[in-house]
């Protein structure tokens, strides 16, 4: 029963202890002129409403020539880069799931100046960050991002990187569904004609008798007369009388054709007389 | 050095750093940021071991002395502040010889125990840290090593159990250690079993369980006694696991007296590792895999006696190569049944669009050319046979050699011949294995001799077929006979790093080396990277057409190399092309500011060649500006500047690198050149070019990301040096596919091959042809191990997985439902219309 009690009195002082060391040991890096840069994710709705989400490979790069640093994602979503010599570095974050904006950070290479946004860091290293163009001119220099002092250590700086946009490693395979056949307006035109075509004659024959008579004579006098016979379905086809054997041998085609439209007429008439 | 945890509220960890000069430091990390609490440095050359701690203090072992004849030395350090409290010796006599004497330094236990043995494993010395106090208890007899195990935890009894192998078994013996004399007693010891076993231990509360694993059982004692608490058979299967290495949980089941519940994890002598529960086999694991050093596609070898009979057909007279065949054909009709059983299930898998598993483990080549074999070597001396159309199934798992601990086995080559079914690997230090594709028979081997004797290897066409050679240290080969000796020149390096080109004449039978030419780099260049054409490299066309339809020739050389050379003084990068037959510069370029201590690769295939590098500099046109970041320049090679002109060779059928035609320039026929660079999203590594069999398919830049840990595809289309910059491409060039130039290249996710999956510390990437023309395999080593199909022209040949098979046959039926219907109807009609006609 003794040993927990007696173990969180050993974390507390071990706390005291440990703010006590980090103090020296910020001391001692003074002389060093270097500085310890903290990158925030912050949550960013749309792709990233939580940045705890993020694969804990994700990890931040600080490149320039000659410098290669490389800090792993902290519990706190941060980056933390310790001990940071002044110079102009190129920051990126990898990450499988978002993209994140590189950006351009400049340690102490400012002489003075109280601009905003510009963080005093250790030792009077200045620290800029901007947002950067892969590709483009270095000193094409993006949006400015804003720089707080504070963080995990005293005197350390911290910015906040921009998430701009999801990962996606899939593409989505299109599938076959019938609807999607309906919606091609080619089909939709045939569909239209092949209603036309079988509907229009069961619509004749549903008709009044004397409706239908007089539509019939409206249609003798209706110059497409022949055409819409032959589309009803109603005459003989105009191919069905025609005779090869006289084309073949040269006889007037056009006085066939002629007779076909007149006999055309006749032959419903006589139909009607059938019945 | 070693890590261990501070038993804390907080768990804090100790890590021990061997500095250069000898020093040492001792540091205690925060565990929450990893920020230093404390430091303890030690300026003495002393060789550092390990860190340890019991509740109150930490203890930091040494090695004091010279070699050959060590003291322990211990020092004693506070919790809280890393203050030196006390340092002691622990002997009179220099009785160590090295660090591998010590067998064990006991960490968190109530009593932390430093043991160490003799050299002839004959006693083992036993030291409660804290006191200056040893004591001697004799080995059995016949020990070659000694491993020691104690629980980890404060509360649990300060026992523990020295596990010693003999060549033939091993034993156990435990001991118990006082807490108020820190005097340690013997317990009780148990048997010798024969073959390799495990110890491992477990402790619940106060109790310690120590766990043993033999051939055929899993054993549970307790440290109290020799009493047997439970005892299970192993059922392993066919794998037969023998452990090496385990560790364990134990569980008191609730309820009843004596009964227990027991999982352990144990590393095999196979680099296996398996999960046992309560004696039955959970899961295993191929963890030997990570470490590739060495892999190559194989084809499956094809059935011999197929070959055999068909050949025998064709040399005997017709009637009897007839009954020969009628015989073959009636006997092949025992297997009709089997494969009748199987053509529902290959007909509902094929609806189904998945692929059909030969679940039989019969290795059988299939028409795509997706069935191949993986042979893969690993640094632990283990080689491995992987179906790489079965998503990679292990048909066979050989161990090459017993390597050493610490030491790693450096294979320089490996070559798979498809005519005999071999595969050969050449090791550093003169050793070799021959051994079968198909079953992994070991045919022939030799083990590693002391001294590396082999600076790399090379594949080689000779009289007797392809070959691999060993090229020796200084770049010579040495004398070979003339049917083994390359026909072409051979690329070596020499004694100071510098390019050799190395022929062979013959003179009677046996051939000679002799240099043809040599290659150094200017003054201050180091050579980081050499890239050579893959040995597959098919070019389907000679030209490129044009837009306009005009064309552009390609230089197609077979005998180039790309060279990267970095001078550190001035960050600057040159990168050169060779002719490999004459050793002349076919073309350099030279890129300022490049960081030499990020990785430099190269590849070439075809008529281009790619070389990527981190890059800060301003640019040369327009020095104001300044780029920086991961770049990767691509350069393509053309015979001539100009379109439809094939530059000074002509249309001459044949060229010769050592006499150059007389051209108007003078000299040998260079390419044209055209380079661009694009800056890439991430740094890239292992470059390699897709292979596919003809050519035909455009190809991919594969490349490691080591930061997302996956692998790219690039597409060549996007790496195109011709891309117009700053305008728009004509409707000619958007016709040759060109786009409009951008710097940047972020790599989509979509050409991420890996897709979500992370792979870890990708080393090599080697890609192989399949059959159909649309696909290239690839298989990527290194920690982790990846195999995959790219098809960079997506697939033109085949039918994809997303072919929809159930819409083509219903719609088919739904059209013969239709005919059907409409069939009576129309014929209806038609009569209808004939009767009405005649009328």
């Amino acid at each position: 029963m003794q040993l927990p009690s007696l173990l969180l009195s050993a974390a507390a002082l071990l706390g005291t202890t440990v703010l006590a060391s980090s103090a020296a040991h910020d001391r001692q890096s003074t002389t060093t002129t270097t500085t310890t840069l903290t990158l925030r994710i912050p949550a960013s709705p749309p792709v990233l409403p939580n940045p705890h989400a993020l694969p804990a490979s994700t990890r931040a790069t600080l490149t320039a020539l000659g410098a290669a640093r490389a800090a792993p994602l902290s519990a706190a979503n941060t980056f933390v880069f310790r001990d940071v010599p002044a110079g102009s570095y190129l920051l990126d974050v990898h990450c499988p799931t978002v993209g994140v904006m590189p950006l351009r950070v400049d340690v102490g290479l400012r002489a003075n100046g109280d601009r905003d946004g510009i963080g005093k860091g250790e030792a009077g290293l200045e620290v800029e960050v901007w947002e950067t163009f892969r590709g483009g001119d270095w000193g094409n220099k993006g949006a400015v991002v804003p720089v707080s002092a504070g963080g995990a250590d005293g005197g350390a700086v911290v910015f906040e990187a921009r998430v701009v946009g999801g990962r996606e490693y899939f593409m989505e395979r299109s599938s076959f569904s019938v609807l999607s056949i309906f919606k091609n307006p080619i089909i939709l035109l045939s569909m239209v004609s092949m209603a036309l075509f079988f509907g229009m004659p069961k619509l004749v024959e549903n008709m009044d008798p004397e409706m239908r008579a007089e539509w019939e004579e409206r249609q003798k006098e209706n110059p497409m007369n022949a055409v819409m016979g032959a589309s009803t379905g109603q005459g003989v086809n105009p191919l069905g009388n025609f005779d090869m054997a006289g084309f073949l041998a040269g006889s007037s085609a056009k006085a066939d054709e002629g007779s076909g439209g007149s006999g055309n007429g006749k032959g419903k008439g006589e139909n009607r007389k059938k019945r | 050095m070693e890590m261990t945890e501070s038993g804390e509220g907080r768990k804090d960890v100790l890590v021990l750093l061997e500095e250069t000069e000898g020093e040492t430091v001792l540091r205690r990390l925060n565990a929450e940021d990893g920020s230093v609490v404390w430091e303890f440095r030690e300026t003495t050359r002393d060789v550092p071991l390990q860190v340890s701690t019991n509740v109150e203090k930490v203890f930091v072992v040494y090695l004091k002395g010279v070699s050959g004849a060590y003291n322990l030395k211990v020092a004693v350090l506070d919790t809280l502040t890393g203050k030196r409290m006390d340092e002691m010796v622990i002997g009179s006599r220099a009785d160590v010889h090295g660090k591998d004497d010590v067998m064990f330094v006991g960490a968190n236990s109530a009593a932390p125990v430093v043991a160490w043995t003799d050299d002839a494993r004959q006693t083992l010395r036993v030291n409660v840290l804290g006191t200056k106090s040893r004591q001697e208890f004799p080995l059995p007899e016949g020990t070659v090593a000694v491993e020691i195990h104690a629980p980890h935890l404060v509360q649990s009894q300060p026992h523990f159990l020295v596990h010693s192998k003999t060549a033939t078994g091993h034993r156990g013996e435990v001991f118990h250690v006082d807490l108020k004399t820190n005097i340690i007693s013997k317990a009780y010891s148990l048997p010798l079993l024969a073959g390799p076993g495990s110890f491992s231990t477990s402790s619940d509360g106060a109790n310690v369980y120590f766990t043993r694993i033999t051939e055929d059982e899993l054993i549970l004692l307790s440290s109290q006694s020799h009493g047997i608490l439970g005892r299970w058979p192993l059922k392993t299967g066919d794998s037969k696991a023998a452990a090496i290495h385990g560790v364990s949980e134990v569980i008191k089941k609730t309820g009843s007296q004596d009964s227990y519940a027991v999982r352990a994890a144990a590393v095999t002598d196979t680099d296996d590792w398996v999960l046992i529960r309560n004696g039955e086999l959970a899961w295993t694991r191929p963890e030997g895999m990570t470490g590739g050093v060495a892999a190559t596609f194989a084809d499956i070898p094809e059935s011999e006696d197929l070959a055999r009979s068909l050949e025998q057909e064709a040399h005997i007279n017709p009637l009897q190569a007839y009954i020969h065949r009628v015989r073959r054909h009636l006997n092949d009709l025992q297997y009709l049944p089997a494969y009748l059983d199987s053509l529902p299930i290959r007909i509902i898998s094929s609806i189904r669009g998945t692929d059909t598993p030969s679940t039989d483990g019969k290795l059988v080549r299939d028409s795509f050319g997706f069935h191949k074999l993986v042979v893969l070597a690993t640094k632990r001396g283990m080689i491995y046979g992987l179906d790489v159309g079965n998503s990679g199934r292990i048909v066979w798992r050989k161990r090459a050699f017993k390597i050493q601990k610490g030491s790693k086995w450096d294979v320089k080559g490996i070559q798979a011949d498809e005519s005999s079914g071999q595969v050969t690997i050449l090791g550093a230090n003169d050793d070799y294995v021959l051994l079968k594709t198909d079953t992994g028979e070991v045919v022939g081997a030799q083990a590693p001799g002391p001294d590396a004797t082999t600076q790399s290897t090379a594949i080689v066409d000779t009289l007797s077929g392809p070959r691999l050679i060993r090229i020796g240290r200084d770049g010579t080969i040495g004398e070979l006979p003339v049917y083994r000796a390359p026909t072409q020149s051979v690329v070596t390096r020499g004694a100071e790093g510098e390019l050799k080109g190395v022929v062979f004449t013959p003179n009677g039978t046996t051939s000679y080396e002799s240099t043809s030419w040599t290659f150094s780099p200017p003054q201050g260049q180091r050579i980081v990277n050499i890239a050579t054409r893959p040995s597959h490299d098919a070019v389907a066309s000679i030209g490129r057409v044009l837009g306009d339809r005009t064309v552009k020739y390609k230089y197609l050389n077979p005998n180039t190399l790309v060279l990267a050379a970095v001078n550190d003084a001035t960050h600057a990068l040159t990168v050169y092309l060779l002719d490999t037959v004459s050793g002349q510069l076919l073309s350099g370029a030279k890129y300022p500011g490049v960081d030499a201590t990020k990785p430099i690769e190269c590849a070439i295939s075809e008529n281009w060649f790619v070389c990527t590098f981190f890059g800060q500099y301003s640019l040369r046109d327009s020095p104001a500006q300044a780029i920086r970041g991961y770049q990767i320049v691509v350069s393509d090679l053309y015979e001539s500047d100009e379109a439809n002109s094939r530059g000074p060779l002509g249309d001459s059928p044949a060229f010769s690198s050592l006499e150059p035609i007389d051209a108007a320039a003078g000299g040998a026929a260079l390419p044209s050149v055209v380079s661009q660079t694009y800056v890439l999203g991430a740094p890239v590594s292992a470059l390699q070019v897709t292979q596919t069999r003809q050519g035909i398919t455009s190809r991919q830049l594969l490349a490691y990301l080591p930061q997302s840990h996956g692998i790219a595809g690039i597409p060549r289309m996007l790496l195109e040096p011709r891309r117009p910059v700053g305008r728009d491409p004509t409707p000619a060039e958007a016709e040759e596919g060109l786009l409009r130039y951008h710097p940047a290249i972020e790599m989509d996710p979509k050409s991420v091959v890996t897709h979500e999956r992370e792979v870890l510390g990708v080393e090599r990437i080697i890609a192989a042809p399949a059959v159909v023309e649309s696909t290239s395999l690839v298989f990527a080593y290194g920690v982790d191990v990846f195999g995959t199909r790219v098809a960079p022209s997506f697939l033109f040949d085949i039918l994809g997985k997303g072919f929809n098979k159930v819409a083509l046959v219903g719609t088919v039926v739904a059209l013969g439902a239709g005919v059907l219907l409409l069939s009576p109807m129309v014929r209806k009609k038609q009569i209808n219309m004939r009767w009405s006609a005649s009328m």
